[in-house]
């Protein structure tokens, strides 16, 4: 072994970038995120904040009071019900409609697979350019859902405009773009399902909205909830929708948090309640996030071993 | 050739100890057969060598350098993987040329190289073939050109065989062996058949749960085992196995089947009104004439003639069963009542409580673990 | 799930899969519709889908200059469009470089904490948007970012970075560990195994997990109305501005919506055997 003097320094030199390697391959990645956590923690700071922009004289620690006001507060009280209003009308109605359209689709047919496909259309628009569409179907002058209503008899619905229907508009533009997300999820578990139990059924005799009951909804139950849970995630925080759509309007009709938190930032300049907002926010999906992650986890293993 | 010894290799994931506390030693174009059953560690142990999975103790030497600090790639070893790991995009040219065009082989050095192993593994015409295109035996050849030809000085081949089916595994048996005497690599070799096991190995190595049971000649293991599970392992048909109690009379010390003495060497007196395990081979049973000295009674249940040999299946008194081999062609009953009687040399006695065989050979455990 | 349809179900199926696909696409076909018209033929009473197609509002769109009877307005919706696909090329192509290398580290080079790291880095993508987004603003003005390609792209990681982290990651996990070894073993450092190994094996993977993050870098909204003005903005942002813009013509919005939304359609499309698996993270295999 003549080379081995000279192999050995090589090896030396490798040793070092082989224990450095992960770090060094994942380094940058890391870097460029933690810029994002020094903001995390300076909203933190806010929140415990008295500090309004318009009155940067008067900007001091006032602790957890911005969260106790909190009680008092009616608007934040709005804020948090129209919130849990949103995310759980649109969870549960994308929620049914996405199983139904799943349960539609699932043989594979060559209709059915043009069908899913042209669904991905509308998941995917950008949230904010698809209520600026239903904005241009939904103008009292033009629009062409106000004439469709008039053929029902219904003259001068206001849609986003009244804040009696204003939630529901904002609501129906969410179940328009999310509900197809639900729908191929769900479609990918019912046609990951085994054969053998609904042939089982189908030799004894179950009656199909009885296979339906027993059989298919227990076993899609992962993916239901993990379908809702992420749902949820994104919806108690949508802000695109009903920012493009009202505005939080009609008056504050449809101040979800994000929403709220960014009108108190910019309109009110009142940056300590907007960041106190966002921290009620950050804590309400930190605790739906844990459970989707550990559901989501353990329907990634099932996928994977499956393949 | 290389030379290649593990020092206390140990090897932990979580709590499970996979690999524990293991040392031999690999002479010069010696092949090592790594033997036992799976999970015995025989993987781990290959990729320790390899340096693809890092030791938690111990160390690898290769040529007497210590690896801790060598990455795999500059081993100079050649490695042929149960799985064949072939790479799914490129064609099995480009899979066996991948050790060549390591430094600054020309295109026409790679090309010759690529072709002689080809065509000394008989697929010179699917080089062009990618691997989802070749029949199993095409993949597991094109595995083992991959390993061979760069023509490392140590080769490690992870159950080769494993993989393919019976015809494949008969044919290949008998080609490996010229093929590694060609290559002239010291060669590890990891099996789970005992055949291929004594077919290949210079030396055999018994690995179980992590540990080296056994490590000597194929002669050695299969004559002196050092366990009943050893015992067991090799030899097909198995080993008869007769629970005994050792005894002592003035001629020296013996045990009893069917009322029958079978005398003992001195060097298994441990036996003595100790609870055994008598260990007979099959082959080491032969039928002979009623009235002979020794001679045992049996009743022939069942023959079963196999290739280059016949297996009878008969009863001792006392309803044990015993397993009777002889060279197809011999004469010999094949029912009813006969009478057989067992070469004393070749008996192996084991203490039942722990399984570790009793007698002299044994005393100096793994003394053969040092390559001669 | 082989089973007999009555005659009538065949019916009901049908009915309930057309009004399935009117819902989801009528919206789409409607602003399409109006893109192709003039003002006088949209706000005819009742509508109709009849009418003497117009190429007007893209050609005023595109060229900035809208006349109207009472004056010209000049708009940059161009700009907007150069802005999206700017912002979501770069960003996505950063993300990679900086996401597909940590993707293999966390996927095969396990080391100490690292699935905390690559959980922390998840959970960016669920934590509210603005929380980081607001502090930032005031952080970019004091940094000299506001209002910059440099800071939006940076901000844009947080959308692509993760996305392609974990996806990529799968793939990385897919690949036999033993491949990449035997390459290792025939002589190969592990940058020529990561290069000629791992990474055309990954590469559906990757371009998929690309194509996915550009999708939601285009749509994003958010991050561009709090952080950009009017010159940076992307398509999002800007054609949200002209519903407010007096002076417009409502097929010209038409237009610029539909202009704004086929590339990521275009991209779904030819892309959708691989969204399945993308949007879910992996959740399920499509």
């Amino acid at each position: 072994m003549s080379d081995s003097v000279n192999s050995n320094t090589k090896r030396k030199r490798r040793l070092i970038s082989r224990r450095a390697l992960p770090y060094v391959l994942s380094l940058p990645a890391l870097l460029v995120c933690a810029g994002i956590l020094v903001p995390f923690v300076t909203a933190i700071y806010y929140s415990l904040q008295r500090y309004r922009m318009s009155q940067p004289w008067a900007r001091e620690m006032n602790w957890g009071e911005n969260y106790v006001k909190f009680f008092s507060d009616s608007d934040f009280w709005n804020t948090l019900s129209v919130s849990l209003q949103y995310a759980f009308l649109t969870v549960g109605f994308e929620l049914l409609l996405g199983l139904g359209v799943a349960l539609l689709l699932v043989r594979r047919t060559r209709v059915n697979n043009i069908i899913s496909i042209l669904l991905l259309m509308p998941l995917m628009t950008a949230p904010a350019l698809a209520a600026l569409m239903w904005k241009l179907m939904t103008n009292p002058g033009f629009g062409i859902l106000n004439y469709f209503l008039t053929l029902v008899g219904i003259e001068d619905f206001k849609w986003g405009a009244s804040p009696s229907s204003a939630l529901f508009t904002v609501v129906l533009v969410d179940i328009w773009v999310y509900t197809p997300f639900i729908m191929i999820l769900l479609l990918a578990g019912l046609r990951s399902l085994p054969t053998q139990p609904f042939e089982a059924a189908a030799l004894d005799g179950v009656p199909r909205w009885q296979q339906f009951y027993r059989i298919t909804l227990p076993m899609l139950m992962p993916y239901l909830l993990t379908a809702a849970l992420f749902r949820l995630l994104e919806s108690i925080q949508q802000f695109d929708i009903i920012y493009a759509m009202t505005q939080g309007g009609p008056g504050d009709t449809l101040t979800v948090f994000q929403v709220e938190a960014y009108l108190n930032f910019f309109q009110s300049t009142n940056v300590g309640r907007s960041a106190a907002l966002l921290m009620v926010l950050w804590a309400i999906t930190f605790f739906i996030s844990n459970i989707f992650i550990k559901n989501w986890l353990r329907l990634r293993e099932r996928a994977r071993g499956e393949t | 050739m290389s030379t290649l010894e593990l020092r206390g290799a140990t090897k932990r994931y979580k709590k499970d100890t996979v690999v524990d506390n293991v040392s031999f030693q690999v002479a010069h174009g010696e092949t090592l057969v790594l033997f036992g059953p799976s999970g015995a560690g025989k993987t781990v142990l290959l990729r320790m060598v390899a340096g693809v999975v890092e030791l938690d103790e111990g160390a690898v030497f290769i040529d007497g350098h210590d690896m801790h600090d060598t990455e795999a790639e500059d081993r100079g070893v050649g490695m042929a993987f149960q799985n064949f790991a072939l790479f799914p995009h490129m064609s099995a040219f480009d899979n066996i040329a991948s050790p060549l065009t390591v430094g600054a082989n020309s295109k026409q050095v790679i090309k010759a190289g690529v072709e002689k192993v080809a065509s000394l593994l008989k697929i010179d015409h699917v080089l062009s073939h990618a691997p989802r295109e070749l029949s199993n035996g095409q993949k597991q050849r094109t595995a083992l050109a991959r390993a061979l030809a760069a023509s490392p000085p140590l080769l490690l081949l992870d159950d080769p065989l494993r993989n393919v089916d019976a015809k494949l595994r008969f044919e290949m048996r008998l080609e490996l062996p010229q093929l590694l005497e060609k290559q002239g690599a010291t060669v590890i070799y990891v099996t789970q058949d005992y055949k291929e096991a004594m077919a290949l190995g210079d030396r055999i190595a018994v690995l179980d749960e992590g540990r080296i049971q056994q490590i000597g000649t194929p002669e050695a293991i299969y004559l002196t085992p050092h366990t009943i599970d050893i015992a067991r392992l090799f030899g097909d048909p198995v080993i008869n196995l007769f629970d005994v109690v050792g005894q002592r009379d003035e001629q020296g010390t013996y045990v009893e089947l069917s009322g029958q003495r079978l005398a003992l060497n001195e060097d298994k007196a441990a036996c003595i009104d100790t609870d055994s395990v008598l260990g007979v081979r099959p082959e080491s049973i032969l039928f002979v004439p009623e009235g002979t000295v020794n001679a045992i009674p049996i009743s022939i249940e069942a023959e079963t003639p196999l290739n280059e040999k016949v297996v009878t299946l008969a009863l001792t008194e006392g309803s044990r069963e015993i397993l009777i081999s002889r060279p197809a062609g011999t004469d010999a009953p094949s029912s009813g009542q006969a009478y057989v009687s067992i070469d004393q040399s070749a008996l192996m006695l084991f203490n039942k409580n722990t399984g570790v065989a009793i007698g002299e050979s044994h005393d100096a455990k793994n003394s053969d673990g040092v390559a001669a | 799930m082989q089973h007999h349809q009555s005659k009538l179900e065949t019916v009901l199926r049908a009915l309930a899969l057309t009004l399935v696909v009117l819902f989801f696409m009528f919206p789409i076909f409607w602003i399409l519709l109006m893109s192709l018209q003039t003002n006088e033929t949209i706000l005819r009473v009742p509508p109709s889908v009849v009418f003497e197609p117009t190429l007007a509002n893209y050609k005023g769109i595109i060229t900035g200059r809208l006349e109207t009877s009472a004056a010209s307005l000049e708009i940059n919706f161009l700009g907007n469009l150069w802005n999206s696909i700017f912002l979501s090329v770069t960003s996505v192509t950063l993300a990679l470089v900086l996401g597909v290398p940590a993707a293999y580290a966390f996927a095969r080079l396990k080391f100490k904490g690292s699935e905390d790291i690559a959980f922390t880095l998840l959970s960016f993508r669920f934590a509210p948007p603005l929380l980081v987004l607001l502090p930032l603003t005031l952080y970019f003005q004091q940094m000299g970012l506001a209002d910059t390609y440099i800071g939006l792209i940076w901000v844009y990681q947080l959308i692509c970075l993760p996305l392609i982290l974990w996806i990529v990651r799968g793939y990385f996990e897919d690949i036999s560990p033993d491949i990449e070894n035997a390459y290792r073993i025939a002589g190969h450092s592990w940058f020529a195994t990561f290069r000629k190994i791992a990474l055309p094996l990954a590469g559906p993977g990757i371009a998929a997990a690309g194509l996915l993050a550009f999708i939601f870098a285009w749509n994003n909204f958010i991050f561009a109305l709090v952080l950009a003005s009017a010159d940076k903005q992307p398509v999002t942002v800007g054609a949200l501005a002209f519903i407010t813009a007096s002076g417009i013509q409502y097929g010209q919005i038409a237009a610029a919506v539909i202009m704004s939304i086929t590339p990521t359609l275009a991209l779904a499309l030819y892309a959708q055997k691989y969204l399945v698996e993308g949007l879910s993270l992996g959740a399920v295999k499509g």
